[in-house]
């Protein structure tokens, strides 16, 4: 492709000898953060400085580097000419590597030969219980691998790719109409929505807090807006079948439902309801966009009287599911949320009849209702006394329900309670409730309304519904503020439901390479200070998909998420990462080629060539490879040997080969200071899939105890490999007799990973400890391993 | 009845301590004051504290109030409030917890007093009797009088059997409760030591490892 530059390579690619490692003599600037004492509290910086003598390298120690003074000392050192490389030693890489790279650019040094050393997430937050010692002498051995390393590799330029200008929208709730009206009139959008209309909840609500507007009043002209915005194409019935391709340039399959009922030819004149015997096909509600009919075909016994009387021929009953491709350079995900099933909480005896949650409760009342907006019970008669039952699921640490507060529960209960007033001033209305939590603007002053609407309020959570023959329930609780127990019997009780990511995000998320918390909502790039990107760069969140919300806040992070789109888009090119495949010898075996999961390699004239787009620097051709012909640019065997031998030099460990998303767990454990053992050294790479027997056994000759290979990732391209590459490397690395793990760690799951890592490393320890006694001869013959 | 101001001195944290380290106590900092314990207790409402307003208690180191509670008593031990508490406490433990440690303040009250009998019973015969219990009961206790009728109608019908059932060899019993009486209140009270954090190898490796 000619829009695209080929790495300036500098140094002429040269197959390297394994067994001799060189370190060209550089100029090496290692500078130091203390963090304000986030790690010179707990770390000895001036020690590990003096540790640095001897390896010719200048040291500064700053009390925040990334401050403008901090970065200041390296650009003047850098422009001085006094270093031409930089070892940062800091918080952790993805904070503030592009900062830090950008300023290096500035005073004229190649970017990839700035580095940082992770030493307060992956060591002052995570081994301050332990002692100082130890925590030096591993805080010494990352810096020591990060200057041979640095020492060791090549200044790359990245590739530059060209951006598809076109978005994906996922969801056509109040988010995703939102993400695609601001984005379309400058970039072109396709809006999915796997429902045969637009509007997600919010077209299933009836009155809106705090204002009480109604919600399709302020839906609809939104909602056809999108239909009839020029830049959007819109596809409902429709779901993300498969992702292809990479950040910037996408091939996305998408899956279309039938709906047996062409939308473009329905004029919605209804000739077709009228004639059908089954009621099977039906507008599904007025104001619904499209405006278009659509065939239940549980219902239809396939007569053809609608195909016949059809004035416009657009009803075709052999319509099949559809596949469709489409090229998009970002997505917006916007899936918004769904309610737990309540049927878990055993006490709620959900499902009953008048016992509902309140989304059914709000459907009745809504654009979407089949009770003519009215309210009632399951005998079609008023309720006079309705009860609602707020936290139902959320808030529990059991495991039972969700962690999370669902946000919007408090406020909408007591919208639904004025709405019952209301319809009869002297209906009862009940809210049973733990903590009204009404922070927010103009909340307080709804709440204190409610009030005095005459609305009953309860401080306690119920403790047991109880549907009784003649449709009533028993409700028991405990009035907290009275230390009273109480019963009470209601005609409807309204469960507030604890709200969870719709189904289907964690495989749309799994496809992007988007990682998700551990309650399962999308996981920001910074909680704070990037609410609405991702951790892949393409890829941005937007609305309920990102946690409970309500409509404000949803249209806020719409409104974000478009600006954050339009701004990658713009910028028309895309930096991907120059650390891809060399070829530096090949027989032309072509095992590389069809090792390679991304077709990224191919034979021409018997020698293999990359395509480096498609290449996704996985290194899965480097052990592929018969001959070592293949290295990583920058991850090559005798660099990460060279990394290793430093690291481990003074200190044995035990070493943690990383992936970027295991790396991101490890990050959030040294957040949430998740204490697991200072023996741990993490070494990143693009991905574990470039580990071959040399490099694990070069890690067991330095010293290592144990090493582990965590992955992150949930590319099924690589992961289905995982197993295969262990079991190789396992086979390889016997004669060291040591321990050699695998173990998969998703991003959430920073829990897993200390527990793990611990255990690894006593594990490790033990046996590295029994090894040495059985080689001093303590021990006699009869414990074989 | 009379509520105590809560001033520095009526708070115990050492007792306070003590409890959150005892089984079901792990918890018990985070209760979030739902009643959802309170509202499902069969017998709450004989409680002079719900479930609830013990946890509160507890969490404040009031400990005179905590054991003179009858709460501690009347617990049925039917673990409604424990299997509901959304914050993972067990008030049933807690209650668990609390008896032997009034006991061994010597706390007098009702309830106690119940107990102590049955046990009597027990070790004097090996089995108990409802006959022997209600009647030493009653006597120990002047606001039974009231209950005699329904008793003289119950044994009337056969449904209070007269006769004291007996072991035939309580030299087990026996030693079980001279075991109890020498280590029982300590043992109970003890602190429990947490489990150590580390949990057993993930799946994952273990299955790679194979
Ligand atoms: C009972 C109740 C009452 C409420 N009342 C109010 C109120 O009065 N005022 C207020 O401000 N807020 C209220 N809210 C909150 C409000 O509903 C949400 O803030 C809002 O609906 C969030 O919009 P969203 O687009 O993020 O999610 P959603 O409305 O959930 O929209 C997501 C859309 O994505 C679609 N989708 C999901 N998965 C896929 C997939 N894999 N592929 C394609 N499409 C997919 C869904 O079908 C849906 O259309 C209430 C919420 C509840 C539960
Ligand atoms: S918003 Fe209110 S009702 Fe909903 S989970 Fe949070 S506290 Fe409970
Ligand atoms: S690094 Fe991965 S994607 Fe790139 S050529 Fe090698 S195997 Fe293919
Ligand atoms: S149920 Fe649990 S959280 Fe709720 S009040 Fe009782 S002890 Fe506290
Ligand atoms: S275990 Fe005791 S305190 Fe808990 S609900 Fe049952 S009787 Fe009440």
């Amino acid at each position: 492709m000619a829009e695209n530059k080929e790495p300036l390579v500098n140094e002429t690619p040269q197959k390297e000898t394994p067994s001799k490692i060189e370190i060209a003599p550089r100029k090496i600037g290692v500078y130091l953060c203390r963090c304000g004492g986030n790690i010179s509290d707990v770390v000895d910086l001036q020690s590990v400085a003096e540790s640095l003598k001897g390896e010719n390298v200048t040291v500064n120690i700053q009390d925040y580097l990334c401050s403008s003074a901090g970065q200041d000392k390296i650009k003047s050192d850098i422009e001085k000419g006094k270093i031409d490389r930089v070892v940062i030693g800091s918080c952790s890489p993805k904070l503030h590597l592009e900062t830090f790279r950008g300023m290096a650019k500035k005073a004229g040094a190649n970017p990839t030969l700035l580095e940082i050393t992770n030493i307060r997430e992956q060591a002052s937050w995570v081994h301050d219980k332990e002692g100082k010692e130890s925590v030096n002498s591993k805080v010494k051995g990352l810096i020591k691998g990060a200057v041979a390393r640095m020492g060791s590799i090549e200044p790359l330029v990245p590739l530059e790719k060209k951006l598809v200008d076109r978005t994906l929208v996922v969801g056509g709730g109040i988010a995703g109409i939102t993400t695609a009206l601001e984005i379309a009139d400058d970039h072109e959008v396709i809006l999915i929505e796997k429902q045969p209309y637009l509007g997600g909840h919010m077209i299933g609500l009836s009155k809106t807090f705090p204002t009480m507007d109604c919600s399709q009043c302020i839906l609809t002209p939104k909602m056809v807006a999108v239909h009839n915005h020029s830049g959007i194409t819109m596809h409902t019935q429709t779901e993300v079948a498969e992702v292809k391709g990479s950040p910037g340039d996408y091939s996305i399959t998408l899956k279309h439902s039938p709906r047996y009922v062409d939308i473009k030819k329905c004029i919605s004149c209804g000739a077709c309801t009228r004639k059908c015997h089954t009621g099977a096909i039906f507008l599904p509600f007025a104001q619904a966009v499209p405006q278009a009919y659509m065939i239940d075909v549980s219902k239809c016994d396939r007569c053809g009287a609608c195909v016949t009387i059809c004035p416009r021929d657009a009803v075709n009953l052999d319509a099949k599911e559809e596949i469709s491709t489409i090229s998009v350079g970002a997505v917006a995900i916007a899936t918004g949320f769904e309610p737990i099933d309540p049927s878990f909480i055993e006490e709620y005896n959900y499902p009953a009849p008048n016992l509902l949650t309140a989304v059914e409760f709000e459907d009745m009342l809504s654009a979407k209702s089949k009770t003519g907006m009215r309210l009632q019970k399951a005998d079609g008669s008023f309720p006079d006394r309705v009860a609602f039952v707020l936290c139902a699921g959320s808030r529990d640490f059991t495991g039972k329900g969700r962690k999370h507060c669902s946000k919007v529960c408090c406020i909408y209960s007591q919208k639904q309670a004025q709405l019952v007033k209301k319809m009869k001033a002297d209906a009862q209305a009940w809210i049973f409730y733990i903590d009204m939590r009404s922070a927010g603007r103009r909340f307080e002053e709804f709440y204190h309304h409610t009030q005095e609407k005459g609305v009953n309020y309860v401080r306690g959570k119920v403790a047991e519904i109880i549907p009784k023959q003649d449709g009533t329930l028993m409700v028991q609780y405990e009035d907290t503020n009275l230390g009273r127990k109480g019963r009470e019997i209601f005609d409807m009780v309204v469960l507030c439901p604890a709200l969870i990511p719709s189904a289907g995000t964690k495989e749309l998320a799994d496809k992007l390479g988007v990682p998700l918390g551990d309650d399962g909502f999308i996981e920001e790039k910074h909680v704070k200070l990037d609410p609405v990107n991702t951790l892949n760069q393409a890829a941005f969140a937007a609305g309920c998909v990102l946690g409970p919300k309500d409509i404000h806040d949803s249209v806020t992070e719409g409104m974000s998420a478009a600006h954050k789109v339009s701004q990658f888009l713009g910028k028309g090119m895309i930096l991907i990462p120059p650390e891809k495949p060399m070829i530096l010898e090949c027989n032309g075996c072509g095992d590389c080629v069809k090792a390679c999961p991304y077709n990224a390699l191919s034979l021409s004239e018997g020698k293999a060539v990359l395509s480096p787009l498609a290449c996704t620097g996985c290194g899965i051709c480097v052990p592929a490879c018969p001959i070592k012909g293949i290295e990583i640019r920058n991850f090559t065997r005798n660099q990460l040997k060279a990394q290793l031998k430093a690291m481990l030099e003074d200190a044995p460990g035990v070493v943690v080969f990383i992936d970027p998303y295991a790396y991101a767990a490890a990050d959030i454990a040294g957040v949430n200071r998740k204490q697991y053992s200072s023996l741990v050294r993490f070494i990143s790479l693009p991905s574990i899939h470039v580990l071959d027997g040399d490099v694990v056994n070069a890690a067991f000759e330095y010293g290592a105890t144990g090493v582990m290979l965590i992955e992150g990732t949930t590319d099924e391209k690589l992961t289905s490999r995982s197993d295969d590459l262990y079991k190789k490397l396992k086979k390889d690395t016997r004669k060291h007799k040591k321990p050699l793990r695998y173990s998969h760690i998703e991003t959430a799951q920073y829990e897993k990973l200390t527990d793990l890592l611990n255990v690894f490393a006593s594990q490790a320890g033990a046996k590295a400890e029994k090894k040495s006694k059985k080689e001093k001869g303590e021990e006699a013959s009869e414990e074989k391993v | 009845m009379q509520k105590e101001t809560i001033i520095p001195e009526s708070r115990d944290n050492a007792f306070r301590d003590l409890i959150i380290k005892s089984p079901g106590g792990e918890n018990l900092l985070t209760c979030m004051q739902c009643g959802i314990c309170a509202g499902s207790c069969p017998v709450s409402h004989e409680m002079d504290h719900t479930p609830r307003q013990m946890v509160r208690m507890i969490q404040l180191g009031l400990k005179k109030e905590v054991l003179n509670s009858n709460t501690i008593w009347i617990c049925t031990t039917c673990f409604s409030c424990s299997v509901r508490c959304p914050r993972g406490i067990y008030p049933t433990e807690l209650m668990e917890t609390l008896k032997p440690i009034a006991i061994k303040e010597g706390i007098k009250n009702r309830n106690a007093k119940f107990d102590n009998i049955f046990a009597d019973v027990v070790k004097k015969n090996g089995r108990a009797s409802e006959f022997l219990l209600i009647s030493k009961y009653s006597i120990s206790e002047p606001g039974m009088i009231a209950q005699a009728p329904f008793g003289l109608e119950l044994i009337s019908k056969g449904k209070l059997p007269l006769s004291i059932d007996k072991m035939d060899d309580t030299r087990e019993l026996d030693s079980i409760f001279s075991l109890s009486e020498k280590t029982g209140s300590e043992e109970k009270t003890k602190i429990k030591e947490k489990p150590p954090e580390i949990k057993e190898n993930n799946s994952d490796s273990q299955e790679a490892e194979k």
